[in-house]
């Protein structure tokens, strides 16, 4: 059996069959494709994932409910936080725990602070892969403040674990709202480079106006969801559709763009990250400077026999999780749905037909994180 | 759950603290920068002046002994594209640094001035390895066609007035020929390494090379139109009261962008695009033989900016403070006018790449085909209007 998983189609000599993956620097990770190409242009592609299975599903059945928390962090590793919400809410829900409206407000300024982050990793690795070097090296210095805030309350920088039950496991540092403030000033500065950056380089413009076109109806057959589905004009995000923790008390909107092209996916990506912003700010000035943090769970959470799906606008989609429990202090099984994983599904139909240069644009417009769709 | 205390001083916060560009020791840096240049002009003043007045005064100025000299020279001129390399990979390490919020190169030598010459050392030390599937013959000639091609050049360049190798009338039509030369080591060494990646990188720089080979040549026709001459000296000595970027000004703009894909440079870095070739036509080269290719890519760096100096920008023309013209003050400074005109397009040359994302490759034949042979053609008439009614 070939290891390249395609043919070669016999009397074509014209096509080359290439082995983009494990180990490009594009693949954002371990994304193995394999592709036909016929010069520039790709004529068959499949994409190969498991390089990075951890068995992460199975590990959570043995272990108990507040140890699962800490696991669903290594998922999408670049968005802390955001990954322990659906199960903790998930778990909240079968258990019918009260969550104090400071610990829920809390909660969601991690949430849009991870979400900042990981469209700053997008954008700098994106813009990596258009072949711009500068940027990256710019985003991740904004990410590195993210970082240092977060660190400061939950004392770890990438995999928090800090949601719980309830609440957060403990009370925002003294200096959290003021150095969020803080960073919203510098963060507004800073969008006005990514913009020139980003958005108005005419080279952008040229590499992905019209790459890769997602049309509305084959988004929604591919069950995509987050940036990549809004970039296709369909205006579904989790936190205005079935809103959770303090989303109800702050205003947003939901930016969409009707292209469903690579430039459109960019441009989402981008007013998310205004919108982020505003939440922020919102929060900054809604939540109380102290107040409880956690509500009351019990001493062992041993959820009542039966299942309960919750999902969350995580940075790249619908994030959900499945949670079925039998009674026991070990969850029977927990099925994670990853947006990562469900938005990968397009990459056979926007690869096939486009240049070899336009696959990297689109693969970096889905933003894939390995963590999470290997699991 | 209780508190647990983090402390302060763990927390580094970057930009808030803010990037320190003190901490750079910019004025060690500068004096680096300054003794990389010195021993450069050191060299050029003994390849252009010391050698031949050596040999002319030990009466060795014909024949054999004008063999000798010239070997000599070129001996010199090889060790100068050293020096050219360093100085530039320190230059664009430490300019990338800057322009990213970053320090570059701080711990080998005075402001990481040697971290250049332990990288080349790197290289010497490596493993030179031939893959199995390589076709050996050429994947080892690949780097030399490219390195001696770029290094070529040199012979026809003019450092000042009388400073060149070989003042020869068909300086330009040398040039066009030894400048798609380094395309075909680029071609050749893809194409024998026995990658499917290399190979996609050497049909790109072909595709590359027949898209702004014509209108470099075009832009090298409108300038001896324009000057009258096909010899480099004779082109600067033209521009004696106006330099040609003025009434050149749309093939000086041409010229530009075709350098910039001549280099393989960032926004038409295609045959080696990281983020999508993973190294392009060099990823099976490593030890010398990638040194090669490196350093011809840097000779390039100085040459094609010392090419605009040379067709655009008054060459070695300079105020010589009544210095005698011809004399060696007077060389030596026209020789440093000369090199600080192409470092300023050097450092530009660095901007774009610190700058810029990249284009797809089609993009550049599209732009070449569409838009630059037609303005380079149109430029080559409206210079020989112009030259017609004006001079």
């Amino acid at each position: 059996m070939s290891t390249m998983s395609l043919e070669p189609v016999p009397g074509r000599s014209d096509e080359m069959i290439v082995n983009m993956g494990p180990q490009h620097p594009a693949t954002h990770g371990v994304l193995r494709v394999v592709l036909g190409l016929e010069g520039e242009r790709i004529t068959r592609a499949v994409p190969h994932i498991g390089y990075l299975h951890r068995n992460h599903e199975k590990i959570e059945e043995a272990r108990s409910y507040p140890q699962v928390i800490a696991y669903t962090d290594r998922m999408d590793y670049v968005s802390g936080t955001q990954n322990e919400l659906p199960f903790v809410l998930a778990v909240e829900d079968m258990l019918g725990i009260e969550v104090p409206d400071r610990a829920k407000k809390i909660r969601t300024m991690f949430f849009e602070l991870y979400r900042l982050a990981s469209h700053l990793v997008w954008m700098g690795t994106a813009m990596l892969d258009l072949g711009a070097i500068s940027p990256f090296l710019y985003t991740f210095w904004d990410r590195e403040i993210i970082l240092g805030i977060v660190e400061k309350t939950a004392g770890a920088r990438m995999l928090p674990n800090y949601y719980t039950f309830g609440g957060v496991r403990r009370d925002v540092h003294p200096d959290f709202f003021k150095d969020v403030a803080d960073f919203l000033d510098h963060m507004e500065r800073r969008m006005v480079d990514y913009e020139h950056l980003v958005l108005e380089s005419p080279v952008v413009h040229a590499r992905t106006i019209g790459v890769g076109v997602l049309s509305k109806e084959r988004a929604i057959a591919r069950g995509v969801s987050g940036p990549v589905l809004r970039a296709s004009g369909v205006a579904y995000d989790v936190r205005k559709a079935f809103p959770y923790d303090a989303y109800p008390d702050v205003e947003f909107e939901i930016p969409t763009s009707p292209d469903g092209d690579t430039y459109a996916r960019f441009w989402v990506r981008f007013q998310e990250m205004y919108q982020s912003i505003r939440i922020l700010r919102q929060l900054v000035e809604l939540t109380p400077k102290t107040g409880p943090y956690k509500g009351k769970a019990p001493a062992r959470i041993k959820p009542p026999a039966g299942e309960r799906y919750r999902a969350v606008e995580n940075s790249r989609g619908e994030l959900g999780v499945l949670v079925v429990s039998d009674g026991t202090d070990k969850p029977y099984r927990v099925k994670h749905r990853g947006a990562a994983f469900s938005n990968l599904q397009i990459v056979p139909d926007l690869f096939v037909g486009a240049k070899f240069s336009d696959a990297i644009a689109i693969l970096a417009s889905l933003d894939p994180v390995f963590g999470e769709i290997d699991r | 759950m209780s508190q647990i205390p983090i402390p302060e001083d763990r927390h580094f916060r970057p930009r808030l603290l803010g990037y320190d560009p003190q901490k750079s020791r910019p004025w060690l840096e500068r004096t680096v920068y300054s003794a990389y240049v010195f021993v450069f002009w050191l060299i050029v003043i003994g390849t252009y002046a010391g050698v031949p007045a050596l040999f002319g005064a030990l009466g060795w100025d014909s024949g054999w002994g004008f063999v000798l000299m010239r070997a000599l020279q070129v001996v010199l001129l090889f060790l100068l594209s050293a020096v050219i390399a360093l100085l530039l990979i320190l230059l664009l390490r430490k300019y990338l640094g800057k322009v990213q919020e970053r320090y570059g190169p701080m711990h080998y030598g005075p402001a990481g001035g040697i971290q250049t010459v332990f990288d080349a050392l790197k290289l010497l030390a490596k493993e030179d390895f031939v893959p199995a599937a390589a076709d050996v013959l050429t994947f080892r000639l690949a780097p030399a066609i490219t390195f001696v091609a770029s290094f070529a050049m040199f012979a026809v360049v003019p450092f000042a007035s009388g400073w060149v190798l070989a003042d020869t009338n068909v300086g330009l039509i040398y040039l066009i020929a030894v400048s798609t030369l380094s395309a075909y080591g680029v071609l050749l060494g893809g194409v024998s390494s026995g990658n499917k990646w290399a190979l996609i990188g050497a049909l790109r720089a072909g595709a590359q090379m027949v898209s702004y080979e014509i209108p470099l040549a075009l832009v090298f026709l409108t300038v001896a139109v324009w000057s009258g001459t096909l010899s480099l000296g004779g082109i600067v000595d033209a521009q004696l009261g106006l330099w040609n970027f003025l009434p050149l000004a749309l093939p000086f703009v041409l010229y530009v962008i075709a350098s910039l894909a001549e280099l393989k440079h960032i926004p038409f870095d295609f045959p080696e695009a990281e983020s999508e070739l993973i190294a392009g036509y060099n990823v099976e080269y490593s030890g010398m033989s990638f040194a090669f290719f490196f350093l011809a890519e840097f000779v390039e760096l100085f040459l094609l900016p010392a090419l605009i100096v040379v067709f655009f920008f008054g060459g070695w023309h300079g105020p010589l403070f009544g210095l005698e013209p011809g004399s060696l003050a007077a060389g030596a400074l026209e020789s440093l006018y000369f090199t600080a005109k192409t470092a300023v397009w050097v450092w530009i040359f660095l901007w774009i790449r610190a700058t810029l994302p990249r284009y797809r490759d089609d993009q550049l034949m599209e732009f070449a085909w569409k838009a630059m042979i037609p303005l380079a053609l149109f430029g080559l008439v409206l210079a020989a209007y112009l030259r017609l009614i004006w001079r």
